[in-house]
């Protein structure tokens, strides 16, 4: 790299607290030149509490005519604006997730990237933990056989302490664990498994709410399945590569992707992202071992996101995850909450006082919707069950 | 009163009882109900932010946060303890803004440990006389009452419930139970015989509408349980044929339990030291907002501890590792710890004639019921 590259970042709330001035504090390719929030406050008291050499801006606009590149990890709704304003003036962006809140938005600003010639990188962290790639080889070096399915499941109470406390609107967030937790899930599974052609979803929105727990399968036809046209539209779960993904914002999951082959079944848990475990029956023994990527860089995750943008930038590459690859899991989450169920939730149903049958087993649906499902998510109305003696 | 077209405030909303509070006014009342949540921890909200319900943050220690957050409400249901020192504070915050607003109806949630951790005979039915129990909880609970009450004669048209040990689906009595069953700290004390005074979330919450719509519970308390004589062995043999295979949980005589603890007892943690590791915790701090670690710190830590309700106490000591551990040869007994001990001990069941005769209320989910729902609720937390 020839010289470094001048940054500000724009948002001052948790996340750019924990990972991204760490990343940019280590990083010898870029110079921070800025922390922007509209609490100017909170900025200097950042840059005071890190000892940094940066200054506050309370307006992002005020910095584009003296940074080559922002990170931009301002609340999920303000994403699309400020993007756009930055790569007007020139400016490479490295977006937090979600790139923004409608597909059509991330669509319409990739577009923009793309004819501006900038480069627009969205942040997967996940995407650069060395299990990620290892898993990939695994796939594709047909270590597990062929792949059967897998199960995905990620919950746990939650405590992300966000400064701006935008994540229970809607509006500002887009939606509640599918937005927040399910963009990294489906980005990682669409990467190793390809296009998802089919779904089912459902999840305990209420109604006017946001979900805390949804389940989700999915139908992978890309490299590995069927070559079906990517369906819009939910099916028939029939063909590809079946996954079944839970994400739950109350309750503690395996947090864990089991992918099981013909041969062989590999593992990462959320414990160690940067090991892939193996599981085998050898001589009717259950074996396990770890595997490790030699020489894989050191450093954060998110430390390594930020080279890859760096080098992205200095080389006129595309970056590990472009804006397209975020239109795609935005689009399938769309379509998810367009066709969404409501997971039945039978020990909700004792005491109220009317209204129409509902779902009467607990936890998922059984089943699969097919074409035809209504997209209209309404709040069932639960019955009166006397102790609810339903099963 | 009619509370249909009310705008419902609740405090305590994004916990157990409060949580459940939402989901029932939702059922109850939408579309035309509104509910407001005082919400103090933003990140304790996904269970309530599922629903159209109105997240206000703010701290029943602010007067001024908890004005904003009432709104136009007319309607208070209170759950919320507040930070567990301030449980009288809190309460009286809540009462002195819902009647400056002019609120039509606050309902608050007390407890029958007024009448100590293991209450005594004689207590079983709502005019028993209260006396000090050196617990601070309990103390905190009565005392709490006391301003209500005096609320209710400045005009505040108030109703005191008073449940016991409440569960239901969230509720960590079953979660703990689980995983206490699965790692072997569980003992049937004196058999098993303790009242348990099971108090099924949706039947208190029936309690809180009846108290809503009922005019004669104005300044009344009333005990509110499921009104069946379920033991402490009743509710571990329910959790107990939930697990394949089912575990073994054995008999522990009081006797032994007291042979056992030699002169060290009596510490609710078990030793200062433990208080101490608490009191360095990063969670802890967090949950204290802050205070410095000196003596007096320790001190305050124990205090706060100790003002806990016993769920919470045994929550925080799950978290810390302070809980007594499992035995770990195959022959030795576990000694349930002091609280646990406690809780169990009582051999009161509480009356609801009380409850029933004037406020309406009879018991709709049964304990075979409610445990069925339980089963349902923790298959699907993933806890079965």
């Amino acid at each position: 790299m020839t010289e470094s590259i001048r940054l500000a970042i724009l948002g001052c709330g948790a996340i750019t607290r924990s990972e991204h001035i760490p990343a940019v504090s280590a990083h010898p390719g870029v110079h921070l030149v800025a922390l922007v929030d509209t609490d100017l406050a909170r900025a200097n008291a950042l840059i005071q509490n890190r000892g940094l050499s940066c200054k506050a801006v309370a307006d992002y606009r005020e910095v584009l005519g003296q940074v080559d590149a922002v990170i931009n990890a301002l609340p999920n709704h303000l994403h699309v604006s400020s993007n756009t304003d930055c790569l007007r003036a020139g400016v490479h962006v490295l977006c937090e997730k979600p790139l923004a809140i409608t597909a059509a938005e991330a669509r319409s600003c990739t577009e923009f990237a793309d004819e501006k010639k900038l480069v627009l990188a969205v942040g997967m962290n996940r995407r650069f933990a060395a299990s990620h790639p290892l898993l990939k080889l695994v796939i594709e070096e047909g270590l597990l056989g062929s792949i059967q399915d897998y199960d995905f499941q990620y919950g746990g109470a939650f405590d992300w302490r966000s400064a701006s406390g935008f994540y229970f609107d809607r509006a500002k967030a887009g939606g509640g664990a599918l937005v927040d937790f399910g963009v990294h899930m489906l980005d990682s599974v669409i990467d190793w498994f390809g296009p998802v052609s089919a779904f089912d979803y459902q999840d305990d929105d209420w109604g006017s709410g946001i979900e805390a727990n949804l389940f989700l399968d999915v139908k992978h036809a890309g490299r590995f399945g069927d070559d079906a046209a990517i369906s819009t539209q939910p099916s028939a779960l029939t063909k590809g590569i079946p996954g079944h993904l839970r994400i739950s914002r109350t309750f503690t999951l395996k947090n864990r992707i089991l992918v099981r082959g013909s041969a062989a079944s590999a593992e990462i848990s959320v414990q160690d992202p940067e090991v892939v475990v193996i599981h085998r029956v050898l001589g009717g023994a259950l074996v396990s071992e770890t595997l490790r990527l030699e020489n894989f860089p050191g450093g954060s995750s998110y430390w390594r996101q930020l080279d890859n943008f760096v080098q992205s930038i200095a080389n006129r590459s595309k970056p590990e995850v472009d804006g397209w690859q975020a239109v795609r899991v935005l689009e399938l989450i769309e379509n998810c909450y367009a066709h969404k169920q409501r997971i039945a939730e039978p020990w909700a149903e004792v005491g109220a006082e009317s209204g129409a049958d509902s779902g009467t087993k607990s936890g998922r649906k059984s089943g699969t919707t097919t074409g035809t499902a209504s997209g209209t998510a309404t709040v069932t109305a639960a019955v009166t069950t006397n102790g609810g003696a339903r099963t | 009163m009619n509370w249909r077209n009310e705008t419902v405030f609740v405090t305590g909303a994004t916990g157990f009882i409060g949580g459940r509070v939402c989901e029932r006014m939702m059922q109850a009342g939408a579309p035309q109900i509104k509910v407001r949540a005082l919400v103090h921890g933003m990140h304790r909200a996904p269970r309530i932010a599922r629903m159209p319900v109105e997240l206000c943050p703010g701290d029943l220690l602010e007067r001024g946060s908890l004005r904003q957050a009432l709104g136009e409400a007319k309607v208070v249901i209170h759950c919320g303890l507040g930070p567990a020192s301030s449980i009288v504070q809190g309460t009286e915050n809540m009462l002195a803004v819902a009647h400056e607003a002019g609120v039509k109806r606050f309902i608050h949630v007390s407890t029958a440990a007024i009448y100590g951790i293991t209450p005594p005979p004689g207590s079983e039915s709502e005019d028993a006389p209260l006396r000090r129990t050196g617990d601070a909880y309990c103390d905190n609970k009565a005392a709490a009452e006391r301003v209500v009450l005096d609320y209710g004669k400045r005009g505040l048209p108030v109703v005191i419930l008073r449940p016991s040990i409440v569960w239901g689906p969230y509720s960590t009595w079953s979660t703990r139970l689980m995983d206490d069953l699965r790692a072997g700290r569980v003992a049937f004390i004196e058999g098993g015989r303790g009242a348990c005074n099971t108090t099924y979330v949706d039947n208190l919450i029936d309690a809180m509408i009846l108290g809503l719509e009922n005019d004669r519970a104005l300044n009344q308390a009333f005990f509110i349980t499921d009104g069946e004589r379920v033991s402490w062995g009743d509710f571990i043999r329910a959790h107990m044929a939930l697990l394949e295979p089912p575990p073994e949980v054995r008999e522990i005589s009081q006797a032994e339990i007291e042979a056992s603890r030699g002169r060290s007892s009596g510490l609710l943690l078990g030793s200062m030291k433990a208080a101490g590791r608490v009191a360095r915790s990063k969670e802890f701090r967090q949950m204290l907002m802050q205070i410095p670690l000196t003596e007096a710190a320790m001190k305050k830590a124990w205090n706060w501890i100790t003002s806990l309700p016993p769920e919470k106490r045994e929550r925080l000591r799950a978290r810390f590792g302070v809980r007594r551990a499992a035995p770990k040869s195959a022959n030795a007994k576990f000694i349930p710890d002091e609280v646990t001990e406690a809780t169990q001990s009582t051999t009161v069941f509480f009356s609801i004639e009380k409850a029933r005769k004037m406020l309406g209320y009879e018991p709709r989910v049964r304990f075979t019921d409610g445990m069925r729902l339980v089963e349902q609720w923790l298959r699907y937390a993933a806890y079965l």
